[in-house]
């Protein structure tokens, strides 16, 4: 008899049990924050938060890796597995934006989601930097750029004054000469990789592309602000030697006190601090050559829905939440997040950190990263430029005059 | 109790008629749902306007209830009313919503919100983020410069609304070519599964029947796994295949084939995949065999011990050890630590080269070595001891003893070896990714065809010219199997 009860019950409750979740509307989330992070943490409890206040949604959360995402986001697409809701950066709307199947974008244009009045308590600025052609492909509740960071114990020593927002690059460098010594270096920059060089460029008053579109790499302050970065390492020596393509020794290099300054965002600004590193933060320099000040690209982080979601409302209302106000503000006093969000522009505890603060008035002053083709195609002839530069192999006008054409070459395929 | 007469049916029906116009008094003539124009989340709505004196904005609320003041509603949008003369019209379709004045699309300020003229006399929004299937009141109010609703709307009268229009999901994708393909597979290895046992009947094998139903499984599998994605990747890549029109490819005959093999950096590219091939095998059988013979020696102490210790590499995920070859072998790591040194090893053509191909050689050395020791092993002792009586030196005893015995071990390890090593993708991709870059738009100093086939489907989205690389590998590999095994004989040494 016995033997027939158990069964019994757990068909019972497989079918009662499904029923109570059958309800539900589930959401399938891709997030990218680090496992078990300060972040992942604060994201878990605003999911938590938003369930109790929409029992009627049951959300489902799984992390990817970020340098992951964007290539597993379109595999799934295209084999009609996507998520519902993804954490995309802006510099990937370029990318994909333009893929398509049978026809199909990956991404739901946000547009028809969001009333005017939700989407004015959006700075209009990041709202603008997540459209591909006119489509809003992602809803941006964060916002990042490359900033000046110093180690204060480091100045303290040497009994140097602090780096100030009215600096130039020139007084960058003078102090970072007079900071090199032994194994410490003035400055932990990867200056091989394109995204540190872009910063310098727009400082020499260079920028990737013309009014229309079409590739500009080959100006005249491209050249100059490659030349002036490489120099970094290879005449002035306040670059450590080979650390230049590679991200991590950069920062584990700064990390363990063996840089005074570094050019790094506000995403590595906790694992510093946790390193026992006492931190300070100013604006990227101006160059006295152009009289422009160094405008590294602006990047959003948005929650972006997937075109092949069958829950478009409820995903939209846990975008809409993950945007809001409680969450965004949240976010950027526990992990030094900019926000997007125009009231917290002025919240008395944001203004009143120094360092966040900081880091909000360096994105006043960065370029947002276009979300076109072009830019995502950009990235692997900037690199080889930069390498053929450092390696001796041409020089940077001849590189970027090379890299121009093959990017324009490529964007006729 | 006093009761009120019923109105005439004419007067209720003209009445209903203008509740239901929304009737403003004021500046408000009209507000209508263009019923026509509804789309998913969004509603569009007409206003036709009198008289636009003293009017700064309107303003949309909306509500999921009635409502007949705007404390009881949301604010939804706005279109503010101002010289026009300076501003830009932005095209259909352009802006966050469409909205119309006098039948044109409207101006728009700097922030993207729509701005009509005082003159106009008629206009259109579309009114977005409302939930499909859902009753919406909803109400335009006009807005003086003092921020005062202008006269006679204080008590709103908001039209009822709703959209059905459903989520347009994208069309799933169609598997029936899949499928279809899967079953000609299926049906042909059926097919020849009746010929073979035809065959073996008429031959009087009748127990391979049973062999046959064995192997069944095990072929059916193949066919959906391996099978199917070649003969996929070779319909590709006579495709225009894009990650832009996935679904969508045309035929273009030879045309990816021709790029493959003209594009500047092909030569390069498959002169160090061989290198890169040939290096790895020989390296993995030579001291792979050269530690068996060690290990097999009878008098050695302490086998186990090294045996553990040798097979470290193949024991160890292959991910993690070649991230810790990275970690040694980068600027800052453990190589140039001990020599106090900063020799950018990874950066340069040649260091970077030899480095990755040391770094996979590490990495075969444990399973040649493993099965070479069974091999030796296995090969008689007392064959030895002969030798040794007839004073056969050691050198030829392996010469004219080991070696022979070893041929048919060796030959098929080797073929395996240098499939494998033509297609490790790995190590490459793990320690350079390539790099260094040699010139634009060509693979990598370190690249090899496998790791470049990742860059041009992945980086570029070039499915169908990296389907075209992946089906030149394939015959590559093909033509090189064919010919070992024609010149080794390798097959008749394992049968």
């Amino acid at each position: 008899m016995i033997k027939w009860h158990i069964p019994l019950l757990v068909a019972c409750l497989f079918v009662f049990g499904g029923n109570a979740f059958a309800d539900k509307t589930p959401v399938e989330v891709w997030y990218t924050y680090i496992a078990d992070s300060e972040e992942e943490q604060l994201f878990f409890r605003a999911i938590e938060a938003f369930e109790q206040n929409n029992q009627d949604i049951d959300v489902n959360p799984v992390r990817v890796p970020y340098l992951q995402m964007l290539q597993q986001f379109i595999t799934a697409s295209q084999g009609g597995e996507a998520p519902d809701l993804v954490r995309l950066n802006s510099r990937d709307l370029g990318k994909i934006g333009q893929v398509r199947v049978n026809g199909a974008p990956l991404l739901e244009d946000l547009r028809p989601h969001l009333t005017p009045m939700e989407r004015s308590r959006i700075d209009v600025r990041a709202m603008n930097a997540m459209r591909y052609n006119h489509a809003l492909y992602s809803l941006p509740v964060s916002q990042a750029s490359l900033s000046l960071i110093y180690n204060k114990d480091i100045f303290d020593a040497h009994g140097l004054p602090y780096p100030q927002d009215d600096w130039s690059i020139d007084d960058m460098l003078k102090v970072a000469q007079l900071l090199t010594k032994g194994e410490v270096r003035g400055l932990a920059v990867p200056i091989r990789v394109y995204y540190w060089w872009i910063a310098f460029q727009t400082g020499f008053g260079g920028w990737l592309f013309d009014g229309d579109g079409n590739p500009t790499l080959n100006s005249v302050g491209s050249a100059e602000a490659l030349q002036w970065v490489l120099d970094l390492e290879l005449k002035h020596g306040v670059v450590a030697p080979g650390t230049g393509f590679d991200v991590e020794a950069v920062k584990t290099q700064f990390q363990q006190g063996k840089a005074a300054m570094t050019i790094d965002g506000p995403w590595n600004w906790k694992s510093y601090t946790d390193a026992g590193l006492n931190l300070g933060q100013a604006l990227l320099p101006t160059v006295p050559q152009s009289g422009k000040r160094m405008s590294p690209l602006l990047a959003y982080i948005g929650w972006s829905i997937s075109k092949q979601s069958p829950n478009k409302v409820a995903t939209a209302r846990l975008a809409k939440w993950l945007a809001s106000d409680t969450v965004q503000r949240t976010f950027a006093l526990q992990t030094y997040t900019p926000p997007t969000s125009v009231s917290l522009k002025d919240d008395p505890a944001i203004t009143g950190d120094l360092n966040l603060s900081g880091f909000i008035r360096q994105t006043e002053v960065a370029t947002p990263a276009p979300t076109t083709q072009a830019m995502s195609l950009a990235y692997e002839p900037l690199n080889t430029a930069i390498e053929l530069v450092y390696t001796g192999k041409m020089n940077p006008a001849a590189a970027l005059s090379a890299a121009n054409d093959n990017l324009a070459s490529n964007l006729e395929r | 109790m006093t009761r009120i007469a019923p109105l005439p049916p004419v007067i209720a029906g003209l009445l209903f008629f203008l509740l239901s116009l929304s009737v403003n008094a004021g500046t408000l003539t009209e507000v209508r749902v263009v019923s026509e124009a509804q789309k998913y989340r969004t509603i569009q709505i007409e206003v036709s306007v009198t008289d636009a004196r003293d009017v700064d904005r309107y303003e949309v609320w909306f509500s999921e209830q009635p409502f007949r003041t705007l404390t009881d509603a949301l604010l939804h949008s706005q279109v503010q009313v101002a010289d026009t003369s300076r501003l830009e019209r932005v095209p259909e379709g352009a802006a966050y919503e469409d909205c119309w004045e006098d039948g044109l699309p409207t101006h728009r300020d700097p922030f993207g919100s729509p701005v009509i003229s005082p003159a106009a006399k008629r206009w259109s929004c579309q009114l977005t983020g409302l939930i499909p299937n859902t009753d919406y009141w909803i109400a335009v109010v006009a807005v003086d410069y003092s921020g005062q609703l202008l006269s006679g709307q204080d008590s709103l009268s908001p039209i009822k609304t709703r959209t059905d229009i459903p989520d347009q999901l994208p069309a799933p994708p169609d598997t029936r070519p899949v499928l279809s393909i899967l079953t000609s597979i299926v049906i042909c290895l059926l097919a020849l599964f009746i010929y073979l046992r035809r065959q073996d009947m008429r031959s009087g094998k009748a127990s391979a029947n049973v062999a046959h139903a064995y192997v069944a499984p095990a072929l059916i599998a193949l066919a959906v796994l391996s099978f199917y994605p070649i003969v996929y990747g070779i319909w590709l890549s006579f495709t225009d295949a894009h990650q832009s029109r996935l679904g969508q490819e045309s035929f273009i005959g030879l045309t990816n084939f021709v790029e493959v093999f003209t594009s500047p950096g092909f030569g390069r590219v498959t002169l160090f995949t061989i290198i890169w091939s040939v290096a790895n095998v020989t390296a993995h059988v030579g001291f792979g065999l050269m530690l068996a013979l060690v290990l097999t020696k009878a008098h050695l102490k302490g086998k186990l011990f090294y045996r553990t210790i040798l097979l470290m590499p193949w024991a160890i995920p292959a991910y993690i050890s070649i991230l810790a070859w990275k970690g040694i072998l980068q600027t800052d790591g453990l190589f140039n630590n001990i020599l106090g040194t900063e020799i950018e090893l990874l950066s340069q053509v040649t260091s970077a080269q030899v480095l990755v191909i040391l770094v996979n050689i590490w990495l075969g050395i444990p399973f040649m070595m493993m099965s070479l020791s069974g091999a030796l092993m296995a090969i008689p002792g007392d064959m030895y001891e002969a030798a040794d009586l007839d004073g056969v030196s050691k050198w030829d005893q392996f010469i004219h003893l080991t070696l022979p015995n070893l041929k048919s071990t060796i030959t098929p390890l080797s073929l395996l070896g240098f499939i494998w090593s033509f297609n490790m993708f790995t190590v490459i991709y793990l320690i350079t990714r390539g790099n260094p870059s040699v010139d634009f738009g060509q693979p990598g100093a370190t690249d090899i065809l496998i790791t470049y086939v990742y860059d041009v489907a992945f980086d570029y989205g070039r499915y169908g010219v990296a389907a075209a690389w992946s089906v030149i590998i394939f015959l590559m590999l093909v033509a090189f199997s064919w010919v070992y095994v024609k010149k080794t004989k390798a097959t008749e040494a394992v049968a």
